[in-house]
């Protein structure tokens, strides 16, 4: 009797394609990646694909690929929902506040990994706690008195500097890159007659590249996607919106309802070079998010 | 005379890291711990008031319905989010063709900007004519038009979008946890007959269980903090049901004609009801860290 039990389960596996490694499992398995990526992709390609289409196609036609493609939705975006604007906007933002964040955020990260100096723990303490601590949009109405006195509140600026301060993350990023680099091409240098500055500018930023290009990555990311405070800045100074702002103007505009497809084309502005850069560096964002904040 | 010139020059290159976060940082913070204790509107004078802000937080039925929906909708967010993602991580982390591919299709949503996506699903989601109607109209699925952003399914949708946002995110996670696992584990494991979903239940888990513990953190007080998206999507309407805490911090603060009851600017007010927001996310991850060490020492 006890014989007849393996050969029974062996052929009811063998019938059985949801077993373990079976064909129907592998099906589900797809189904369900697949079905997971095509609702990941649904807005990105409505978006992508809607910026093509008339106004009319997009709020009454129920198709996925325009009919006729209308190039000049981007023209007319460019133009007269001035999005050339916001694009230089947007750009300068994110590049000045990437440049500026790696220059703060690398000094402070070197002086804290090779040197000795008192308050260096409260220092690290004090960045990490800006990480976590928040009380919302609290902080903005102070940061905007202090810009106001400096008179920064009419230009990108204050924005770009506020953005600067919020550096923490960075720091700790290229903290731990310095550490994987060996101090003995520092003191090699410094016996040679380097100054600490100089091992800073000739051996650290060189050997730092790929930290920083996480760095600026994320910076980039950031200060681009970035809403809230360009837009309590620019409240007053329209011709100051980032992409991210005027789009969200459009969308509480008077004219909201026939701008639809200036909005597809606005926000595929927004996100498609993000987009590209990420087709060709999937790798680093996906490296820099281990550990992020976001979500 | 090297060691003093060693600090004076520490301290010169942290001078701009350090005077950025005191002033940008740490001032705001002070700002709005003074003001929390007085009446002020943002123009003419402030007015000391004492603990009367937070008498009137308690009273604040509006706030305290805007913590209930913070609760219903990172909650929401959690209980999906989190098992999505650790199963596409635990299949991701196998050796499947397309892998690569895969994860970089569900890692995107994470890089695009959560104010523009929000415009984006407002022209999907909005019922007269969103996207989604057209679509689900035109294949018969429906027959009338889902108000996906009215009183009803307004939570719902914007707990779907969060989920949409996230998921890359805490799958990039898991998949880390993940990798740390030794492979020679499984492997053994195997040898002893353990099947697939015995080895996640009795390998994967317990070893995850230190990334998973951290990565939940994360995503509690990512979801508790979160309001770009429904500041844009919804402004927390309508009648105030996609309200969230800190969403209605910055109402008090920078008032629109459309944001509802709040008109008014309150600065003293709002000072302390961001204070307490941030307490109330405190108290939930102290919470949140105290149960699952002690979860940990019952196994």
């Amino acid at each position: 009797m006890k014989t007849e039990a393996i050969p029974y389960t062996n052929k009811n596996m063998r019938r059985n394609p949801f077993r373990e490694g079976g064909w129907g499992g592998r099906v589900l398995l797809w189904i369900f990646l697949l079905a997971t990526a095509l609702l990941i992709l649904f807005p990105i390609v409505v978006t992508l694909f809607g910026s093509f289409m008339s106004n009319a196609e997009l709020t009454t036609g129920g198709a996925i690929l325009p009919s006729v493609w209308h190039f000049e939705n981007f023209a007319e975006a460019w133009v007269q929902a001035n999005f050339s604007r916001f694009t230089w906007n947007s750009l300068m933002l994110s590049g000045v506040t990437t440049i500026g964040t790696l220059i703060v955020a690398s000094m402070a990260a070197y002086v804290v990994d090779r040197m000795n100096f008192p308050g260096k723990a409260l220092f690290v303490a004090i960045q990490a706690s800006t990480m976590f601590i928040s009380i919302g949009a609290v902080v903005i109405r102070p940061q905007y008195e202090l810009m106001i006195k400096l008179h920064l509140h009419t230009s990108l600026w204050g924005v770009i500097l506020i953005l600067i301060s919020g550096h923490a993350y960075i720091f700790f990023i290229l903290l731990s890159f310095l550490k994987g680099i060996s101090r003995e091409l520092d003191e090699a240098a410094r016996i040679d007659g380097c100054s600490n500055a100089g091992i800073f500018w000739k051996i650290i930023l060189p050997l730092l590249r790929p930290g920083l290009g996480v760095g600026a990555l994320f910076t980039f990311c950031g200060a681009w996607n970035e809403y809230l405070r360009p837009l309590v800045f620019t409240m007053n100074t329209p011709e100051l919106q980032t992409l991210t702002v005027g789009l969200s103007y459009l969308r509480y505009g008077a004219s909201a309802a026939v701008q639809t497809h200036y909005m597809l084309a606005g926000a595929c502005l927004s996100i498609l070079p993000l987009l590209i850069v990420y087709m060709i560096a999937n790798k680093s964002f996906m490296q820099m998010t281990a550990g992020s904040l976001k979500g | 005379m090297n060691k003093v010139r060693q600090i004076g020059f520490s301290y010169a290159f942290l001078f701009p890291s350090f005077i950025l976060t005191l002033v940008l940082g740490i001032y705001p913070l002070g700002w709005a711990i003074r003001y929390m204790f007085y009446d002020y509107k943002g123009y003419g004078e402030a007015k000391f008031t004492g603990f009367y802000n937070f008498q009137r937080l308690l009273r604040d039925t509006q706030y305290w319905e805007s913590v209930v929906n913070t609760f219903v909708y990172a909650g929401g967010k959690l209980i999906i989010t989190i098992p999505l993602c650790l199963a596409l991580a635990v299949i991701l982390n196998q050796k499947l063709k397309g892998r690569n591919f895969l994860r970089a299709i569900y890692f995107m949503p994470t890089i695009i900007s959560s104010a523009v996506m929000a415009v984006v699903f407002f022209i999907i989601f909005n019922s007269y004519n969103g996207i989604l109607n057209q679509y689900l109209m035109k294949f018969n699925i429906i027959s009338e038009r889902i108000d996906w952003l009215g009183p009803k399914h307004a939570m719902m949708t914007t707990i779907l979008i969060a989920v949409w946002g996230a998921v890359g995110n805490y799958m990039l996670l898991f998949l880390a946890g993940l990798q740390n696992i030794p492979n020679d584990v499984y492997e053994s494991a195997s040898l002893d007959g353990a099947n697939k979903r015995q080895q996640f239940w009795y390998l994967t888990i317990p070893m995850l269980g230190p990334v998973l513990q951290i990565v939940i953190m994360l995503a509690i007080i990512n979801s508790l903090k979160g309001y770009e998206t429904i500041m844009v999507l919804t402004e927390g309407g309508p009648i105030g049901k996609t309200e969230v805490m800190y969403l209605y911090v910055y109402k008090l603060f920078f008032p629109t004609p459309s944001s509802g009851t709040v008109v008014d600017q309150q600065f003293g007010y709002g000072s302390a009801v961001g204070f307490t927001t941030a307490v109330i996310v405190g108290i939930i991850t102290l919470l949140y860290h105290m149960l699952s060490k002690r979860l940990n020492k019952m196994q």
